[in-house]
């Protein structure tokens, strides 16, 4: 067995006064995809920024060493009069042309010389929201959290994406954290699921764990996938 | 050509670059009009420096120093909003200079006077704007994303609150130097107008920023040859040919 890439034990996050995760524990080891499932307002965007290091917590939270992590953040909106374009969006993190195409290819966007000349802010939210995806790929992090990341996407794009997707993380051994407040086709290729509301709902491999039982927990009704 | 002209040549071009390129970041972070109320603060530190000889630039950038922290401590204080801060700190400072600021000088310390640059001042503004105009080209891009994103700049390893501050350093530096070219009421515009005709102009951040930087210089050349011309000070006219090259942008416009 490879060794863990991340250990959580006991966080608890406070956000103004409020608890906002209470006694968590998980771990994962490479290449890994761990769901995290849960309701709105469940403080799943928060346990991903306090992994990120961006809340202040209690208890334990250790990634291996040198772990280089990419972020898809869930709000992430650009003015449309920002004179910023697709290319130097990407050459903030310093990348060639090929590597930019490359990665907007994983994504499943065609991408023409245009394309990368347009501003940011004149995507269309489901281009926008598949640009920042293939943004975090780009420098192939270890470890990509994604929050909602499929926001914006229609229904037939995401199962195609998502195939890509775990294609590349595969490909390239990366390990994965991806946030959904809905139940859908990216748990069917999950290891680990974890569902939370404030506390651990319950978490294993979703063959055992995604049970109408357990989902009544999650939605307050049984659903099935 | 005589060298009091080449002098305020060369010190305009560069303050007005620099200032230029500084205030296409200065648009994008909504901090307009922070150069103008820094130019404001700077005044008595302007007025002492006119009364007793010393440089003007210096003078502006020990006021603005003070102007920065108070503005700082009456934040922490009361917690009031920083643009009313700003307000009460940057008119106070303009009622303290016009208690002392002798009735000669004050067109000097609102629009400038390039005709009083000496070698010295030459060269130590040559060498900051330098200095100042490297730290923004390393700290742009970094600065452009923790303005889309400031978790997603923190989770690329950007220090939002070092970078900020080394910003904030950047605009004083740039505000006590650019007093000597329009003077403290104009300041403002200097970091202001270029980047904004730049904007209209531009589809990406390179054209928006270097053109920018082009537009301060043009202002700049063309304040100062008006100046050698016609006599007129230079201050006013290198903010109108900046308004000018403005109002043409709006024609081409980039939708």
């Amino acid at each position: 067995m490879s060794e863990f890439i991340l250990e959580v034990k006991n966080l608890n996050v406070e956000l103004a006064g409020e608890q906002v995760l209470e006694d968590l524990s998980f771990d994962l080891r490479e290449k890994e995809i761990l769901v995290i499932l849960g309701p709105n307002g469940a403080g799943k965007s928060v346990l991903l920024r306090t992994l990120l290091g961006l809340h202040l917590f209690k208890g334990e939270v250790s990634w291996e060493e040198n772990t280089h992590i990419g972020y898809v953040p869930e709000e992430f909106t650009v003015s449309k009069n920002l004179p910023l374009s697709v290319k130097e969006f990407f050459n903030f993190k310093e990348a060639e042309s090929s590597e930019i195409s490359q990665s907007l290819k994983w994504v499943g966007m065609k991408i023409s010389p245009r394309f990368l000349e347009k501003r940011l802010g004149t995507l269309s939210s489901g281009q926008l929201r598949r640009t920042l995806i293939a943004w975090a790929l780009v420098d192939e992090p270890d470890v990509i959290l994604l929050d909602e990341p499929m926001v914006g996407i229609d229904i037939h794009g995401r199962k195609t994406i998502y195939d890509s997707l775990v294609e590349f993380w595969q490909k390239k051994n990366q390990t994965i954290i991806l946030v959904s407040h809905e139940i859908g086709e990216v748990c069917k290729k999950a290891d680990k699921i974890l569902a939370l509301n404030k506390r651990k709902l319950f978490y294993g491999k979703p063959e055992e764990v995604i049970t109408p039982q357990n989902l009544a927990k999650i939605y307050g009704s049984s659903i099935s996938l | 050509m005589d060298l009091q002209f080449l002098y305020s040549l060369i010190v305009s071009v560069f303050i007005g670059g620099v200032a230029g390129y500084l205030g296409s970041l200065m648009i994008t972070k909504r901090m307009a009009l922070v150069g103008d109320a820094l130019g404001h603060v700077a005044l008595p530190g302007v007025a002492l420096a006119l009364i007793y000889g010393f440089n003007v630039s210096l003078g502006a950038l020990i006021f603005l120093a003070l102007g920065i922290l108070l503005i700082w401590f009456f934040e922490v204080r009361t917690k009031l909003p920083m643009e009313a801060l700003t307000g009460i700190v940057f008119t106070a400072s303009v009622a303290i200079a016009f208690l002392f600021l002798p009735e000669t000088e004050v067109s000097t310390a609102l629009i400038g006077d390039i005709s009083q640059i000496g070698s010295w001042d030459t060269l130590s503004s040559v060498i900051l704007s330098v200095i100042i105009f490297l730290v923004l080209r390393k700290i742009f891009s970094k600065m452009i994303l923790a303005n889309l994103s400031e978790n997603l700049a923190r989770v690329e390893g950007v220090k939002v609150g070092t970078y900020n501050f080394i910003y904030l350093l950047c605009i004083a530096i740039i505000v006590a130097l650019g007093i000597k070219v329009t003077g403290s009421l104009l300041m403002g515009a200097l970091v202001i107008t270029p980047a904004a005709a730049a904007r209209n102009l531009s589809r990406n951040l390179f054209q928006y920023s270097y053109g920018a930087l082009i537009i301060g210089i043009i202002s700049c050349v063309s304040g100062v040859l008006i100046f050698k011309i016609f006599g007129f000070s230079a201050g006013p006219f290198v903010i109108l040919t900046a308004t000018l090259i403005f109002l043409i942008s709006l024609i081409f416009k980039k939708r």
